[in-house]
């Protein structure tokens, strides 16, 4: 028999999102056979960066997102520094790689521990009071002695995510949001107590992400190895790159590039297109490329489902996130599903905060960190990198000189995305169907494959 | 299976040992399960960025954020950390306001444009529809962030969803406690709510609803970097220079927080932060003024 599931909220994650999964039997199990995912807040940062001082949209477009300021910062240096014809010195870039870099892992610290574990976990007993109840309960939780360790993690977690914050404070003034990256660079400057400092919580932090983080995943994938098999979605993957490694940004640590029908291909930003069909925005909005886009709300329009648009990159579905990134890099390619995420995000913790250790070597106390270029009247730019949760782009116009036009393409907007216009679906509604749902007043398989995305639904609508 | 109390501390006891791990964490655990009365607190999102809960979960100086959650408060609805989803989790938020006598959180600003349909909570659940079912049985509303007080960069022009802070919703209310900030310095909400619990009345608040003891002297007044170059007239006249930031587009005249004391991020309980916006060369972008950002734009000069 046919059911329907609305959850709404979905919980543990940035945002606003409601899931709904209409579920049937089919071959005698009981299975997701439709998904619809929708984005159920607007807040139009597009509109509102209009007419504004190019300078300020890093400051700006820093609170489309409490969980990736900084990705959006740096987003935005770029698309400017694009647009400036400018680009940092060699401190500024790797004060700015180090910033990310802390957020980076925070982020990967707080989604592993915090959001999505207690799927897993049945922590009655243990956690006896708001937030943890009430709760599913389902009879494949880890209970027990490895549940009450894993609860001791997590409150461990909460101070190491706290520490990455600390460290990424010492060059980015505070986190969240930072204050320091600006287009051309940073305004903190380099000395040999903040390389130090630094040097000290990342080394304590690297600790925690070898010795507890990646046992802790990989023990995960032990324990439910029908994840593994489970939340495949569309199978194709796209990723910016990040991390730049020379000033120009032509090599990263993390590189651009996706992956997608089974073949490997490089990034053209032209090639990317949001449709609006299932989307509340007008015609207008739709069918166009970021550089020319355009964003009108539409209220109760017939049909449309989320106030996420559905971004393609040449017409296909595209998924994205840390598996993606270490999927094209050739880290990672154990396989696609909802447990191969949370491994691969667990791993490129470990990639970035090894080669944040490096880093600190390339600063030069008493060398420039800034590069300084005044306003155009009239330019273009466009800045790709990556956010925690996946391949992020800023799009600027410039006139007057003042922004005649800003768009914003964020990771979850990729993941969560309704239907387009071909009618594809988004990559977590793809995910979800096929998905088995044991028991129906508490469809934590659901939950688990929309957790292993990481959604963040106040950068998709944004 | 469930474990009992004693099954618990033995395990966690054996955890510690084998692994070297410290014993706050597990303290603060016996303690939650020694059965303390914590305050109840309803935390609800709006148009807003998350940013105040993720400054929040940064607390140290007063409690970290184990001993808060564990602890000080009971948080019986956050959609970012509650372990329950969908229905099972409204019913948490439902069931405490119908017990009454919650703190009542709210982060992120409120759309009226469209009857709220900007922002929807839960089916059904507009957030202008959710502070009006949640505001009369609550103690405290305490406005997090500066959307949710004034509106913040949620109501930048053109206001596209027509925000408004909490106030701008409600009205002046005696129980509102705006605290400003984007995001909010994790000392101000914690701080604020330490207040509550033991005096059982709202902190001295000045005409923006905002408790003095944080927000009470004018960023520019106390300045480290103006200070240490008062008289020689020394400003900046390039990001990343040293010197005053006067010049850039510094915000810190028309701004009242005590940034240039708390600073940022503390690393240990009771110890102020080691960085903020000026002591890092950039300018104040006044962040926690009701007139932010429209009236504080554009934040360089230059």
């Amino acid at each position: 028999m046919a059911t329907t599931i609305k959850v709404d909220p979905l919980t543990r994650i940035e945002g606003h999102l409601a899931v709904e999964v209409n579920i049937e039997s089919v071959g005698g199990t009981q299975q997701v056979v439709d998904a619809k995912c929708s984005g159920t807040a607007f807040r139009g940062f597009e509109p509102i960066l209009a007419n504004r001082d190019p300078r300020d949209a890093v400051y700006y477009t820093q609170r489309i997102c409490g969980v990736c300021p900084t990705s959006h910062a740096q987003a935005s240096a770029l698309c400017l520094e694009q647009a400036f014809g400018v680009t940092p010195p060699t401190n500024g870039r790797v004060i700015r790689n180090l910033i990310l870099g802390a957020d980076h892992i925070q982020s990967h610290v707080l989604h592993f521990y915090h959001l999505a574990a207690l799927d897993y976990i049945n922590t009655t007993g243990i956690l006896n009071k708001g937030p943890w109840v009430p709760r599913y309960v389902t009879s494949d939780m880890i209970s027990g002695p490895t549940a009450s360790m894993l609860v001791e993690h997590y409150v461990q977690a909460l101070a190491i995510r706290r520490k990455a914050h600390e460290m990424g404070a010492i060059f980015g003034a505070k986190l969240p949001c930072n204050s320091t990256i600006v287009c051309g660079g940073t305004t903190e400057v380099v000395s040999a107590e903040k390389i130090n400092d630094f040097r000290a919580l990342l080394t304590e932090i690297r600790a925690f992400v070898d010795d507890v983080y990646i046992p802790d995943v990989q023990a995960l994938g032990s324990l439910f190895p029908q994840y593994f098999s489970l939340g495949a979605g569309c199978g194709n993957l796209l990723a910016f790159g990040v991390f730049d490694l020379d000033n120009a940004g032509n090599t990263k640590l993390l590189a651009r590039g996706r992956y997608t029908e089974g073949a490997y291909g490089s990034v053209d930003p032209a090639q990317i297109v949001e449709y609006v069909k299932y989307s509340w925005y007008t015609d207008a909005s739709g069918n166009k490329n970021p550089a020319v886009g355009i964003t009108e709300p539409y209220v109760g329009k017939p049909g449309a489902y989320s106030w996420d648009k559905a971004p393609r990159y040449a017409s296909k579905v595209h998924e994205a996130g840390p598996l993606a990134r270490m999927w094209v890099n050739g880290d990672y390619r154990n396989g696609v599903s909802a447990m191969d995420r949370l491994v691969a995000r667990a791993l490129e913790s470990k990639k970035v905060a090894d080669a944040m250790d490096g880093w600190l070597n390339e600063l030069v106390v008493s060398s420039p960190v800034y590069n300084q270029k005044s306003v155009p009247v009239s330019a273009t730019g466009v800045g790709l990198t990556e956010a925690p949760r996946g391949a992020l782009a800023h799009w600027i116009q410039i006139s007057g000189s003042k922004i005649a036009r800003y768009q914003v393409v964020t990771p979850t907007s990729w993941n969560a995305s309704p239907k387009d216009d071909l009618e594809q679906k988004g990559p977590i509604e793809q995910a979800l169907i096929g998905a088995p749902v044991a028991d129906t007043a508490q469809p934590i398989e659901v939950l688990r494959i929309v957790h292993s995305f990481d959604p963040c639904l106040a950068c998709t609508v944004h | 299976m469930n474990i009992t109390r004693r099954d618990f501390l033995r395990a966690s006891a054996a955890i510690v040992a084998a692994r070297g791990l410290k014993e706050s964490g597990v303290f603060a655990l016996q303690q939650a399960l020694a059965g303390q009365t914590a305050v109840p607190v309803i935390w609800l999102q709006g148009l807003g960025c998350n940013g105040d809960s993720v400054s929040l979960l940064n607390t140290i100086y007063y409690a970290s954020a184990d001993e808060l959650l564990l602890n000080t408060i009971d948080l019986e609805y956050h959609p970012t950390v509650m372990a329950a989803a969908g229905d099972l989790a409204v019913s948490a938020a439902e069931d405490t306001e119908v017990a009454g006598g919650y703190v009542l959180v709210i982060e992120g600003a409120i759309p009226t444009g469209a009857d709220g349909a900007y922002c929807t909570i839960w089916e059904g659940m507009t957030m202008q529809n959710a502070l009006t079912t949640f505001a009369p049985n609550a103690s405290f509303i305490l406005a997090v962030g500066t959307c949710a007080a004034y509106g913040g960069m949620s109501a930048g022009a053109p206001n596209p969803t027509m925000c408004k802070g909490v106030t701008g919703v409600l009205g002046n209310l005696a129980k509102i406690i705006n605290i400003p900030g984007c995001p909010a310095h994790p000392d101000w909400i914690v701080g604020t709510i330490s207040y509550l619990l033991e005096n059982g009345q709202a902190p001295p608040l000045d005409a923006n609803r905002r408790p003095l003891m944080y927000f009470g002297n004018r960023i520019h007044d106390w300045c480290y970097d103006r200070r240490r170059f008062c008289g020689t007239n020394y400003k900046a006249t390039q990001l990343s220079q040293p010197g005053c930031l006067q010049n850039l587009g510094c915000k810190g005249p028309q701004t009242y927080a005590d940034c240039y004391m708390r600073k940022f991020n503390s690393g240990e309980k009771g110890r102020f932060g080691g960085n903020w916006c000026i002591g890092a060369r950039s300018p104040c972008q006044g962040c926690v003024q009701p007139n932010y950002p429209d009236g504080m734009s554009p934040f360089f000069a230059g």
